[in-house]
């Protein structure tokens, strides 16, 4: 329940999020090296000032450790900070292509036991003839029946496996040659008649000049829709959405998606591409859609960038390899 | 060889007129008029390209999306909706879907659809023999 506040909350999101190791132990007191150490020092420039010599070397070299003491706890303190924050990550990845896995194996479970159970069967039946002493033709026609319900039951299993092996090729990007704007332009129009109805309004900016680019089409028309769709959710009332696409550099494209919308609050810019992060209420959103954008933005060699300011609007560039 | 197309509508004139056009240009089409309908020919055929309207009576568009791909993955399907919906657009990309296109829809475009997704597959199946 306590997450679930916390996400509804969107001005705030960095405050509650404590990471595991901070709720594990008390953080460490940080007075120590922003009061302590420099008021030491400002202390021993001061004593130097009347001390003899010899002393004054003596605390010089006192407070020299001091602050170097000072200065790799706190190093250790971020490079500890930094290792516990990607191992989070790494975590939320993991529990993800975990819970993927999950809803996968026991789809496969599902789909093997039933011709397993059909085999089981047919075999104890077959058993069972065999058992009698003298075979009957009509007892060999069912062992027949029998072993030919079993080939079935296997050329079944061998078609789920095939599939199977078909959906993890599937997963790998297969570029096709299409042009940039074709692509962007049936999701936008997908979007734009819900847009309408809602007092948003879409305007292109299509380079035309561009050459067909060499992509996996439906992944990038599930970013472009995720990007769309985002930018649509962004705008509070009346609004307007801009679509791009421009030339960025040699062999380099991008496509823009930028809103009028509500912005993103500087704080939460770089959690934005992490899985499960979101701003909606639970139930309206996974906070899946971004991670996924960068996921296939990814794989098809390409990489996306946002920027924004909050109550003006924010931008979604996404660069591909032409 | 010609590309082997399904296509899946509740609407009888719209598949008559979409069987006219494709035979004209000397594209055998097979039609379904029903979600049910199109799973039950996958069973006995297999096709390289289906085309199908979102919003059907009994299985939609969407679940029958959803079957064609855990049956035979490498047949591409480009979905045709009549009301432009975000959400469901979402789902059927995220599904597997080759394209999803809103109503009324140029011909020449769609054929130019088809030949892309069958290209897809195409490549895919090389892939497959490949290894």
């Amino acid at each position: 329940m306590k997450d679930d506040t916390a996400r509804t909350d969107p001005g705030t999101g960095a405050g509650p999020a404590v990471s595991p190791a901070a709720r594990r132990e008390r953080p460490r007191p940080l007075w120590p090296h922003t009061v302590a150490f420099p008021g030491l020092a400002a202390l021993a420039v001061l004593a130097a000032v009347f001390l003899p010599a010899p002393l004054a070397v003596i605390l010089a070299f006192f407070t020299g450790s001091l602050c170097v003491w000072s200065a790799v706890d706190m190093a250790s303190r971020v490079r500890a900070s930094e290792r516990e924050r990607s191992s989070l990550d790494a975590q939320l990845i993991q529990s993800q292509k975990l819970a993927a896995i999950g809803e996968l194996s026991s789809g496969i479970a599902h789909e093997i036991n039933n011709p397993l159970a059909v085999m089981a069967q047919e075999a104890e039946w077959m058993t069972h003839l065999m058992g009698r002493p003298d075979p009957t033709p009509e007892n060999l026609a069912e062992l027949r029946d029998s072993l030919s319900e079993i080939v079935r039951q296997v050329d079944r299993c061998k078609t789920i496996t095939h599939n199977l092996l078909n959906f993890s090729r599937k997963m790998e990007p297969v570029p096709q040659e299409e042009r940039l704007e074709r692509i962007m332009e049936d999701m936008v129009l997908l979007v734009e008649k819900e847009a309408g109805h809602k007092g948003v309004t879409i305007a292109r900016d299509y380079d035309t000049a561009l050459p067909p680019i060499r992509t996996d089409v439906p992944l990038l028309r599930q970013v472009i829709l995720n990007l769309l769709l985002n930018a649509f959710q962004a705008i509070e009332g009346r609004g307007a959405i801009t679509v791009s696409t421009r030339k960025a550099g040699e062999g380099r494209v991008a496509i823009v998606v930028a809103d009028t919308g509500v912005g993103i609050p500087p704080e939460n810019l770089p959690k934005i591409f992490n899985p499960f992060f979101t701003t909606k209420p639970p139930g309206q959103g996974t906070g899946l859609g971004l991670s996924l954008c960068h996921g296939i933005v990814d794989r098809l060699g390409g990489a996306i960038t946002v920027e924004s300011e909050p109550g003006k609007g924010s931008a979604f560039t996404v660069t591909l390899p032409a | 060889m010609s590309i082997r197309i399904l296509i899946v509508d509740d609407e009888p004139d719209f598949i008559e007129t979409m069987v006219k056009r494709f035979t004209f240009r000397k594209m055998p089409v097979t039609a379904a008029t029903s979600g049910i309908e199109a799973l039950t020919l996958l069973e006995t055929e297999s096709f390289d390209v289906v085309i199908m309207d979102v919003r059907m009576p009994g299985k939609d568009g969407i679940e029958t999306l959803k079957e064609i791909k855990k049956r035979a993955p490498l047949t591409e399907v480009i979905m045709l909706t009549g009301h432009a919906s975000v959400e469901s657009g979402m789902r059927g990309m995220s599904l597997g879907a080759y394209d999803y296109v809103l109503k009324p829809v140029d011909f020449e475009e769609l054929l130019d659809k088809v030949r892309k997704a069958y290209e897809r597959k195409q490549l895919n199946e090389g892939r497959h023999s490949a290894d």
